[in-house]
Order: C-alpha cells, then structure tokens, then sequence
C-alpha cells in the first residue's frame, strides 16, 4: 500500500467530501420513502413545521429582544414540547419499536399525546400574557 | 377622631407644663442662692421653679413614688463628698434614665460625689486640689498669682449655635476650676468649651508641674453629652464660671489676641442652660403622610413595586416656648429593607418636609425612615411601615405587540395539534413493501 502523500487543494477535498456524501444522503431519502410507514411521515411533517416554527421564534427573539419575556418563553416552549410530545407519540407507534411498548397501543398512545398537549396548551395560554 | 381635639388639648397642656420646669438647684450650702443669684434668677425670669437646696440637706430626693419630682438638676456644689438624703450617684444616672437633665459645676476641691457621677456618664474630672493652669491665657486682674483664672477665646467653643449661642457675639469667658476629659469610648461626649494648646491640670501650689495628668486642648473645661434617651448632661469644671462675680467681670487677658470688654459668661451660661434644660434643639415629629402621587391617604392594603410615592413628613421645632416649623435642610430620608434601596433629602417647605420617588422594583416589607442626628439637636426617629408586592396577575400589560409572533406561534402550535390530529385519525395507513418487520413480531403473528 505504499502511496505517495500527495495534498490535494482544499476545495478539491472538500468536493470529493461532498461526493461521497452525496450518494449516502440519496440513500437514506430513498430508504425513508420505501420503508417508513405513511402515518410517521405524517409525524415527521408536523415536527418539521414545528422544528421550523421554533427557530422562527428564537431568531425573532434575538433581533426584538427578550422584553415580554414571558410571552417568548410560553410560544418558545410550546414549540420544543409539542415536538418532544409528537417524537414520543412517534417512538410510541412505530412498529419497528413494538417490542418496547408492548403494553401500549397506537391508540392509547395517541390518547396519552393529547392528554399531555391539553396540559401544555393549558399552561401556555396560562403564561402566554 | 373624635378624640383628636381632646388629644390636641392634652398635648397643649403638656407644652404649657413643660415650660414650668422644676429645677432642683444644689449648693454647698444654701447660700449659693447669693453668689450664683444673677444665673439663678435669669432661669427663674424664663418662667422656670426654682428649688435651692444644699447638696448634704437630708430631705433630698429625685423621685417620689417612682416619679420624678424635678426635671433638672443643678449641681453648682464642687466639694461635696456624700450627698444628702437619697441623692447619690447611682440615683443621679437614674435620673437621667427617666429622662431628667444635669448639669454639674466642679471646681479645686472637687469631692468624690462629682467624680463619680462624671465617671458614670462618660467623664473623668482631674484630682482634688489640682486646677487648669494656662500660663499663656491667664486674666491678670481677677488672678491671685497661679494662672488658674483662665480666658477663653471663642475657638475653644464648640461651633454649634444651639448649645452656645452665637459664638461669634460672644465676649472672652472667665474659668477658674478643675479639668475634665471624656472617655475614649464615650461617642456621645461633646467638647463644649475645651482648653487651649499651652493648658494642663496640676497642682497650682506645687512648685513644678510633674507629668500634668491632663495638658492641651484634650483638657475639656465644659463638656456635656446627649443620652440616648435625649437627656441632657453638661459637667463644668467651673462653678465660679456661672458666679456672680463671673458673669459681671471685666476680661484682662494676659494674651493680646482674647480681648474683650466684658466676660461672656453670662451669654455662655444662658445658652448652656438653655440647652440642657432643653428649651432649645428639640425638635419633634408633628405628622408623617406618605402615599402614592395624586392620592392623598396611604392605599388602603400595600404599594405595588414602581409606583411613585410622595413622603411628607412635618417637625417642628421648640423655640422661645413655642412649637414653630423646623426649617433644617439636610433631613433625608432613607427607603429601608435592611439595606437602604432609596435615599433622598427632603425639601423643606416651612417645615413640611417632602420626598417623591419611585418605589424600587422589588416587593418585600420596607420602611420609610428618617434618622435624623444632628450635634445639639435631640434625636429624630421615625419609622413606617410598609409592604410592597409583585403586580397582579391581572396588572400587567396585554397585548403587547412585540409580542404578537410568539401569540400567533402559540396558537398555531394549538390549530397544527387538531389539524395534525385529524389528518393522523383519518388517515389510513398502506402497509409498505419490503418493510423490516422484526423478528420478535413475526413469531407473534
């Protein structure tokens, strides 16, 4: 295996870098289309609004400041627990993760989803201002 | 309030008795009553009763039944050993506990009764037999020789008009008596009238001054203290500097820099007098009113944190008799939770004295306070309580509208739950080709 050491320039590097990742990413979308279930890309699409909407916010708070604090920090954490609870309802009723969960159906697992989102949403208009 | 007016009479009674003091005044013999007659009388002329007695009469007593039956005392008796009667020492400090005024005039032949209640309240007279002897400042017609009748300019006077009058007016003052020095830890001792650089305490007969106990200005000639409980004590070295033939004299300074025509003593005396009987520097709180600006009363349960407040509080001072407004500039007053949060100086307008401020952003129980010290003055304290809370959860801005972003966020966190909810419920879910399924599951079906 004897090969000189040669340093390529380093956008050639970071190129080649990009070509090999290109082709893993291509593969993990190509798995997710094939072989996750409609219902967690339903998931998956609420995280992402929700992912979104909370960055949304923390920028905005960075530029206008922290001044009704308490408004940011209910809409804030409204996002971040919204997400947590739908990743939970995600783990929850995946079927790749039944043997988990055995003692919790898809259905008591969405009932336990909204009970908790009921709470949240409670405590959050609660602090909202 | 219908006993206000009643309060309101009670309290002018009070002002009119209190003028009519009564002042036990003690000689080594009655006979103080003639070589002390002009000071005695100048107290008498301002309205004041007069008991002259000599200081070993064994009837003496300051209290009957628990109460005071004088409310001065004047001890112009230097030699006494033991006091008559129940008078003692200890009974002269309890005295002062009740709030009675002294007012002690040494000299040479100091007895051991004086010394010991000027080592009760903070003071040290110098032995028996020794006298302040100024070689530099001495009068050269009233001396027998010893330097012992000394002349005092007015910078040996402590500056302060309510306890020694106008200074400045003031003619050059005769003393002839023992020395006096306060104790290092006696914060309360005022140096009314102290000796000059070239003074010390000795024996005038002996031939030479050995290690004079006291020399310089440290010698006091006139000290006096305020006591906590605003009593007033004044110890003289002197009992002569109140004497007949004091207050009359003509001054001869041996030093070219004190001269005057005529002894101020009487001026000194009278101011003195004045103070310790306390007919001036009392000042008192007539009334104190604090609430939230544009309202007039305190509210009704507690502030709330930021608002603004108006403090206003009234004193009075006593002058000739008479309770008149305090026009002093330097009162403040401090907003207190065990550390000062606000500190402000009243604006006196005609002794109504006025603070606004705005309450600090932080709730708990605070005081307003006003610790009012001043050298001549008695003691100011006044103290109201108050509470200050957090807003209500109903007080603080709605609506707000930098805050809109975070209302719509919130809102459509609610609308993307039943969207989300409806959308998952109705959907039907089409199984997946080639989907992994786990070992552990396909044994179960």
């Amino acid at each position: 295996m004897l090969r000189q050491m040669y340093y390529h320039p380093i956008h050639v590097t970071i190129f080649r870098m990009a070509a090999q990742v290109v082709p893993v990413l291509t593969k993990l979308f190509d798995d997710y289309q094939k072989t996750t279930s409609s219902k967690l890309k339903i998931i998956d699409a609420y995280m992402t609004y929700i992912l979104f909407t909370g960055i949304f916010q923390f920028i905005y708070c960075l530029l206008v400041g922290t001044f009704p604090f308490n408004s940011f920090l209910s809409g804030f954490i409204s996002t971040v627990t919204s997400f947590v609870l739908a990743s939970c309802l995600r783990m929850q009723v995946n079927q790749e993760n039944r043997s988990e969960f055995t003692a919790v159906s898809t259905e008591r697992a969405f009932a336990d989803f909204i009970f908790a989102n009921l709470i949240l949403h409670l405590v959050v208009v609660n602090f909202l201002g | 309030m219908r006993w206000l007016p009643t309060l309101l009479l009670v309290a002018s009674i009070g002002i009119q008795q209190s003028f009519a003091d009564r002042v036990l005044v003690l000689g080594e013999t009655a006979a103080v009553k003639d070589s002390h007659s002009v000071f005695l009388n100048s107290i008498k002329e301002r309205g004041h009763e007069l008991t002259v007695r000599a200081a070993d009469d064994a009837q003496l007593a300051l209290f009957k039944h628990g109460q005071l039956i004088f409310d001065h005392l004047f001890v112009l008796a230097p030699g006494v050993q033991v006091f008559g009667g129940s008078l003692s020492p200890v009974e002269i400090s309890k005295f002062v506990d009740a709030g009675g005024n002294v007012l002690i005039a040494a000299g040479s032949n100091i007895g051991d009764a004086l010394r010991e209640v000027a080592v009760e309240h903070g003071f040290e007279f110098d032995e028996a037999g020794t006298a302040v002897i100024d070689h530099h400042n001495y009068d050269q017609t009233l001396d027998a020789g010893d330097h012992t009748t000394i002349v005092v300019g007015k910078d040996q006077i402590i500056s302060a008009e309510l306890i020694v009058g106008n200074a400045a007016k003031l003619g050059p003052v005769l003393f002839r008596g023992v020395g006096l020095v306060s104790g290092k830890s006696n914060n309360l001792a005022l140096n009314i009238v102290k000796a000059s650089g070239t003074a010390f305490s000795s024996d005038p007969k002996a031939a030479r001054a050995v290690n004079p106990s006291i020399a310089g200005s440290r010698t006091l000639l006139i000290g006096g203290l305020q006591s906590r409980n605003n009593a007033r004590i004044v110890f003289s070295g002197s009992a002569e500097f109140f004497s007949n033939t004091f207050l009359a004299s003509k001054t001869n300074s041996v030093n070219p820099l004190v001269q005057g025509a005529s002894s101020g003593n009487a001026e000194l005396a009278s101011a003195i007098s004045k103070w310790v009987m306390k007919e001036s520097g009392v000042i008192r709180v007539k009334s104190v009113n604090h609430h939230k600006k544009g309202e007039t009363v305190p509210p009704a349960e507690d502030y709330f944190i930021t608002e603004d407040v108006v403090y206003t509080i009234e004193i009075e001072e006593l002058k000739n008799g008479k309770w008149v407004p305090f026009q002093g500039k330097d009162v403040q007053l401090e907003f207190v939770r065990i550390d000062p949060f606000v500190r402000a100086t009243l604006k006196n307008n005609n002794g109504r004295l006025s603070a606004a401020f705005k309450l600090p952003d932080v709730l708990g129980v605070f005081k307003f306070l006003v610790d009012y010290r001043r050298v001549g003055y008695t003691h100011l304290y006044d103290v109201q309580q108050v509470s200050v809370r957090p807003l209500w959860h109903t007080q603080y801005e709605r609506f707000i509208r930098s805050a809109y972003p975070y209302y719509a966020s919130s809102f459509s966190m609610m609308a993307g739950l039943v969207l989300f909810s409806i959308v998952y419920l109705y959907h039907k879910d089409t199984p997946i080709k080639g989907a992994k399924v786990l070992d552990s599951e396909k044994k179960k079906n």
